[in-house]
């Protein structure tokens, strides 16, 4: 297979698995979001969320 | 065993006198004189500036005048940091290849911590490829092999620190390349949270996928960078807000209790059995310390490979397409091909990825961190391949190749989770094996809490390579 062959071959797969999965979004889901995924996920400041730590309620 | 002190180790010996940041930065620069030529750790070695400034660190100290943990210690930088008075290549041809008005902030906090800049490290080209070969500066060599691949991008940190040249060094990762490097040289390395340390003054890559951290011989070393790194940033907006752990507070809590997930699919598929037997073990001395391993499903990796890539390529292409268009002779082949494929994805394409990992990283918090502190991974699927073998031959291949090696860190690029590459064994060839500690957003602290625990009772990361 060419180079650009091969390029094509691979963004063509990259965009497949973005289509397949897009159309489940909701309008209310965007890129910001990522950042308060994290923040949302993260232990209390201060103590991590795991036994042991300080802070740890488990 | 170690001959060579740790930077934690170091560190308390220069604040109990017993050496001093002369003499400290001295012994580096004379190993690096002897020994990289063949090694190709630096791009910029900075011999005079370094003394100069071990010279006034031992002035104040014997004031009693300390700046901070670091105090003395000689430390070294990527080649897409910024500092003061020194190019930056980037792994590039061209010598100023990225400036900026600052210098790097994550550099220049470990520097007001007291350490001392020996210069910048070798790197892949523009910080893309996961080997850690270089067209224009050299191939890094693998100190436990030197035929052998050193891990990329941040190839350089990991050669400095395993062959004794630096007690530390930035890295920065954007799929892989602190964690592949320090798996492959047999060092410790931290990607941390997306947004802990601040990413201005270094060459980014794909602002949404970078990352900066520490790359040091143990998890205490790392803890002790971070802590001088980590932190808010307004000169980047993507620095979270977040105050640091106490990192090396933490490590006296038990790691008693701390649930360690094991996945069943994805990490250990086509594993080389060397390191999946590695990685199995470190998990048993794991639980021998009395963490509850369990093994659970992680929702899909292969998905966040995908979309993280996607993302890295648009980003890396709008960052860098300038000198693929006026320059593309000064390229290398692989990094030319990486920054062709980014001008065929459609904006609309690159955003619905982004929103897709907004997605994905809630269902991982959701699913995965109900039921687990920890996750216990393989970093890289084999060790350390041969170098010429791995960067020869047609682009597909080389392509493949590249993208094998690293599908086992990317993942957690996409999802911004702390990630720490540890040693946990050698192969029968003698190349180093590691494990992959992964946390919750901004649980640094019980990533390395584990990882020290594991390295108090097992002594590889103590291994160092028998260079002459």
């Amino acid at each position: 297979m060419s180079e650009s062959k091969l390029q094509q071959a691979e963004v063509a797969a990259l965009l497949g698995v973005i289509e397949r999965l897009a159309g489940e979004l909701s309008l209310a889901e965007e890129p910001a979001r990522f950042t308060t995924a994290l923040e949302d996920g993260a232990p209390a400041p201060g103590g991590g969320g795991a036994p042991g730590a300080p802070g740890s309620s488990r | 065993m170690a001959d060579s002190p740790s930077l934690a180790a170091t560190a308390a010996a220069i604040r109990q006198g017993r050496v001093s940041p002369v003499e400290v930065t001295r012994g580096c620069l004379d190993r690096i004189a002897r020994l990289d030529d063949r090694l190709r750790a630096f791009i910029t070695v900075d011999p005079d500036r370094a003394l100069a400034a071990a010279r006034r660190l031992e002035d104040e100290a014997g004031r009693g005048q300390w700046r901070g943990a670091l105090h003395g210690v000689p430390l070294a930088f990527k080649d897409l940091c910024v500092i003061r008075g020194l190019p930056t290549s980037c792994g590039t041809r061209t010598r100023d290849y990225f400036t900026a008005e600052r210098e790097c902030t994550a550099a220049s906090r470990l520097l007001a911590a007291g350490a001392v800049c020996l210069g910048k490290l070798n790197m892949t080209e523009l910080a893309m490829g996961a080997l850690g070969d270089n067209p224009h500066h050299g191939h890094a060599r693998n100190p436990w092999a030197v035929e052998h691949c050193t891990g990329g991008s941040s190839s350089g940190s990991g050669v400095a620190v395993a062959a004794g040249f630096a007690l530390g060094a930035i890295g920065t990762d954007t799929g892989g390349s602190i964690r592949l490097p320090a798996a492959a040289c047999g060092i410790t390395g931290l990607k941390p949270t997306y947004g802990r340390v601040s990413r201005a003054g270094a060459m980014a890559l794909s602002w949404s996928n970078d990352h900066l951290g520490p790359m040091a011989r143990t998890a205490l070393d790392c803890a002790l960078m971070l802590q001088a790194m980590a932190g808010p940033d307004p000169l980047d907006a993507t620095a979270s807000v977040r105050p640091p752990d106490d990192y090396a507070a933490a490590f006296d809590a038990p790691v008693r209790g701390l649930r360690v997930g094991v996945p069943r699919n994805f990490f250990f598929q086509g594993l080389d059995l060397e390191m999946e037997a590695a990685v199995r073990q470190a998990v048993a001395v794991l639980a021998t310390l009395g963490a509850r391993v369990e093994e659970i499903r992680l929702p899909d990796p292969q998905v966040l490979n995908d979309i993280t890539s996607l993302v890295s390529r648009s980003e890396s292409t709008a960052l860098h397409g300038g000198l693929l268009r006026e320059r593309p002779h000064e390229l290398g082949p692989f990094t030319r091909a990486r920054l062709e494929l980014g001008l065929s994805v459609p904006a609309h394409d690159y955003l619905q990825a982004l929103r897709l990992r907004a997605r994905l990283a809630r269902t991982f918090t959701r699913e995965v961190w109900s039921e687990a502190d920890v996750l216990a991974v393989p970093v890289i699927p084999e060790p350390a391949p041969p170098l010429r073998a791995a960067i020869e031959g047609p682009l597909e291949e080389i392509v493949e190749r590249q993208g094998r090696f690293s599908r086992l860190t990317r993942p957690f690029n996409g999802l911004g989770l702390p990630a720490l590459s540890l040693p946990c064994g050698f192969s029968s060839a003698g190349l180093p094996l590691a494990l992959q500690l992964v946390g919750r957003p901004f649980d640094e602290a019980t990533v390395l809490r584990l990882g020290h625990a594991y390295q108090r009772a097992t002594d590889w990361h103590a291994r160092e390579p028998g260079l002459a």
